[in-house]
């Protein structure tokens, strides 16, 4: 009897370990039979696989440039295979792990693109544009930085992610406070902050002036002429621990201190920057296009204008977008940068992305174009993103793969820190700074 | 459950246990739920081959057409036996082996040996956090969770017209959604406009008393025992009804004696209620330390691990360090070391209810 139970057991074992095996094989091999099938027959239509993420919303839209694509080159299909963000990054890197070119998508919505191309899954792009004389001096200054890796181009920012500082035109009225124009700077925010906010007698908030995401506070550093790390590629120290970046943080801080400023934890719990806007909880926000199409379909009475900047300090909109990228493994590269080129040109994907309301294009031709700035929407003022854009900075993330871990793990936590007073500015950046250069000095930086 | 005790209260309670899982209240219990499942139909199979031993000599006729029940019986664990294998042992051995490795997912895995390990218990200062606020949940959730669920088992374990419906009630909360839970909780704790805050506002308006309610979510010092709150709201009604199970098997005689003996409500209660139910006390003790270890979903929701990882927990640190900073490796290791955490103290605390575990029925009280 006992015999007989290791026997049955060893079976069972060993038919499972025969289904574990198959299992994910399966479908990799009928993918490669396809494949194999179609690649000699060239007559008909070669098929590309587009990825990325998105709302339903968004992938309607990519749907639509690929449609727009697909009537203008008949002869490349190109399939869309869309997942939500929260699953994205691990899906493509599984299937990049598999090395199974068949699996992999062709074009892919990518970011950071210095943890891919270090790895050597991407397309070097340089041998592309060469070879078809594809213009990059359209894109916004410094934005193709974002897409470079140890020189060579590797992706194409779909669009340029700068804030503006939008603001609800008929709490301003109510209150009397004149708009805020190209001269604010910091003194003229706090100064319509203060009259902007609402205190009851309790102590209770029921509107703060400004409502901004914590993780944007790199914004006012930048403003101010600091910078996270000395090297945003290749750092060997951290540069936190300076005058202009406290300064920088004791701005933030004493906004929220003053209930000017919704804290940005707050912030989050209550639905994000674009619910405390529309409910009326602040008056202005400060935020990247992506809002002006909810905006609109709310039909809320609004407008944008250039984030204020310190006396003597520059404008430092964040120059970055997820960008397209090739994968190295695609098979149809010809068909993909075809698909590329008319993706990242006014005639083609950037415009109907720009129609669609929700992007400021990475192109200046398509941004200068009707389809962004005479659109018949609001925000009337159109021209402050262009403005923001000609000054964008690059150098608020770290382009290299560790990054992620450094902010998420030390400066993020750290900030957090300063901002609810548990430690003084000074420490505080005292205490991101001495773990930050332990973590680089532990992964070997400067590299 | 009848009034007689039954002559077995270990093997009475296993089953409980069982059922129970189907209902865990945290999210890793899933698993936990998952590797029971096999066990029932194993149960089965092994009265069946009971039964098929006392046949054999009977009508051994019936050898040649049934000749070894186990194979049916395996056949019908072979799907969840499978299942088992794929998404649980094989993973599980994986990870072992994934924690001596560095991987991104993008290159080739790479042999670091111990290397992960070492700079967690030495080095990382982020873990050293985690850990802290892993014990804290702990410590803090357990103990009220038991006394709350003792409490409410007590109150509601009596004969009143409707009182199923306030078990009910206590209950709706364990088969409500996590993530539903948590954001309805952080609007709840909102210093802004959160229905608790509100109350504290106008309750200081009224008075003119400078009253003013904590800013739960936003400061580190709050954040965690709102954690704390959103998990016992969650989770005390499980412990409520297995709490319950336990009290309806206490012998009504025991009570009675001790009311003869002249023992007062919170005698009778210390000296027969608790250590009649001192098995229960420990299952749920086990679980529930287990799952306060494995604290995720809660955390993951309402607070975001902040602020400043206030609320960041181990298996939190897992997720992060596998799916946010892509280190395949360096997560592994954090899962293996939270295993070998959650083995020592399940150990230690089956080693130290031999002292205060009572399972026969009018042991040593």
């Amino acid at each position: 009897m006992q015999i007989r139970q290791w026997q049955v057991l060893s079976i069972l074992v060993l038919a499972a370990l025969l289904l574990s095996a198959c299992a994910p094989v399966a479908p990799s091999a009928s993918d490669a039979d396809s494949g194999a099938a179609e690649m000699p027959a060239d007559e008909g239509p070669v098929t590309i696989t587009w990825a990325m993420w998105g709302s339903p919303a968004e992938v309607a839209t990519h749907q639509s440039v690929a449609d727009a694509f697909m009537e203008e080159r008949p002869e490349i299909q190109v399939e869309i295979a869309a997942e939500p963000w929260g699953d994205y990054f691990t899906k493509i890197r599984t299937l990049w792990a598999s090395g199974d070119a068949s699996v992999v998508p062709d074009v892919l919505f990518l970011s950071p693109i210095q943890s891919y191309a270090s790895e050597g899954v991407l397309e070097n792009l340089d041998p592309w544009i060469d070879k078809s004389g594809y213009n990059l001096d359209d894109y916004w200054p410094s934005l193709m930085e974002f897409a470079t890796h140890e020189g060579s181009v590797y992706g194409f920012p779909r669009d340029i992610g700068l804030e503006v500082l939008y603001y609800n035109i008929d709490i301003f009225d109510e209150v009397g406070v004149p708009y805020p124009d190209e001269s604010w700077t910091w003194n003229d925010l706090l100064a319509a902050a203060e009259q902007l906010t609402v205190v009851e007698d309790s102590g209770r908030v029921s509107r703060y002036a400004l409502g901004m995401e914590g993780g944007k506070f790199m914004l006012w550093v930048m403003q101010n002429g600091g910078a996270p790390l000395d090297d945003m590629r290749n750092p060997s120290r951290c540069a936190l621990a300076e005058p202009k970046v406290a300064e920088a943080m004791q701005f933030f801080k004493d906004m929220m201190d003053n209930n000017y400023a919704m804290p940005p934890a707050n912030l989050n719990q209550a639905g994000g920057d674009a619910a405390v806007f529309q409910s009326g909880q602040v008056a202005m926000i400060i935020q990247n296009a992506s809002r002006v199409s909810a905006f609109n379909a709310a039909g809320m009475n609004y407008d944008v204008a250039v984030v204020p900047i310190p006396d003597g300090g520059q404008r430092a909109a964040g120059a970055g977008g997820a960008s397209w990228v090739m994968s190295a493994l695609s098979d149809n590269k010809e068909e993909a940068w075809t698909f590329l080129q008319w993706l990242q040109s006014t005639d083609g994907g950037q415009r109907i992305y720009t129609a669609s309301g929700e992007i400021l294009p990475a192109l200046q031709s398509t941004a200068r174009s009707d389809a962004f700035l005479n659109s018949g929407q609001p925000p009337v003022n159109r021209q402050a993103f262009i403005i923001e854009g000609e000054n964008a900075k690059i150098g608020r993330t770290g382009y290299f793969a560790e990054w992620s871990e450094l902010n998420g793990s030390f400066i993020s936590p750290g900030r957090d820190q300063i901002f609810t007073g548990e430690v003084s500015v000074e420490d505080g950046l005292a205490a991101i700074c001495e773990q930050v250069d332990a973590f680089l000095a532990e992964n070997g930086f400067p590299k | 459950m009848g009034v007689r005790q039954t002559p077995h209260p270990h093997g009475n309670h296993k089953v409980r246990a069982e059922g129970a899982a189907d209902v865990a209240p945290y999210s890793g219990h899933t698993t936990f739920a998952h590797r029971a499942k096999p066990k029932l139909p194993l149960q089965a199979h092994m009265t069946a081959q009971t039964a098929s031993v006392s046949q054999q000599t009977s009508v051994s006729r019936w050898r040649r057409y049934r000749p070894d029940q186990q194979w049916e019986a395996y056949l019908f664990l072979l799907p969840s036996f499978a299942g088992f294998l794929i998404f649980v042992a094989i993973p599980v051995i994986a990870s072992l082996a994934l924690s001596f490795f560095d991987w991104n997912l993008l290159s080739p895995p790479e042999f670091v040996g111990v290397k992960n390990y070492v700079q967690l218990l030495t080095s990382d200062r982020v873990f050293r956090k985690v850990l802290f606020n892993t014990f804290y949940f702990t410590v803090t959730i357990v103990p009220l969770q038991l006394a709350f669920g003792l409490l409410l088992a007590v109150a509601l374990n009596r004969a009143v017209r409707g009182i199923e419906i306030y078990r009910l009630i206590y209950f709706m909360p364990v088969v409500t959604t996590i993530v539903a839970a948590a954001l309805v909780f952080q609007w709840f704790f909102n210093r802004d406009f959160g229905i608790l805050a509100a109350a504290i506002w106008e309750l200081g308006a009224k008075t003119g008393l400078p009253i003013r309610p904590p800013d739960w979510l936003n400061d580190p010092d709050w954040a965690k025992p709102a954690v704390v709150v959103l998990t016992l709201w969650k989770n005390t009604g499980f412990t409520m009804v297995i709490y319950l199970a336990a009290l309806q098997g206490v012998p009504r005689e025991l009570y009675d004696a001790a009311k003869v003996d002249g023992a007062s409500g919170w005698q009778s209660f210390r000296y027969v209620t608790f250590p009649m139910v001192s098995p229960t006390t420990f299952f749920l003790m086990v679980i529930q330390m287990i799952g306060a270890f494995q604290l995720f979903s809660e955390a993951f929701v309402m607070t975001r691990g902040g602020p400043a990882q206030a609320t960041l927990t181990i298996v939190f640190y897992i997720y992060q360090m596998a799916f946010e900073f892509s280190r395949m490796g360096k997560g592994a290791a954090v899962a293996w070391v939270l295993f070998i955490f959650i083995f020592l103290f399940t150990f230690i605390q089956t080693r130290l209810q031999r002292r205060w575990v009572h399972y026969e029925a009018g042991g040593e009280s």
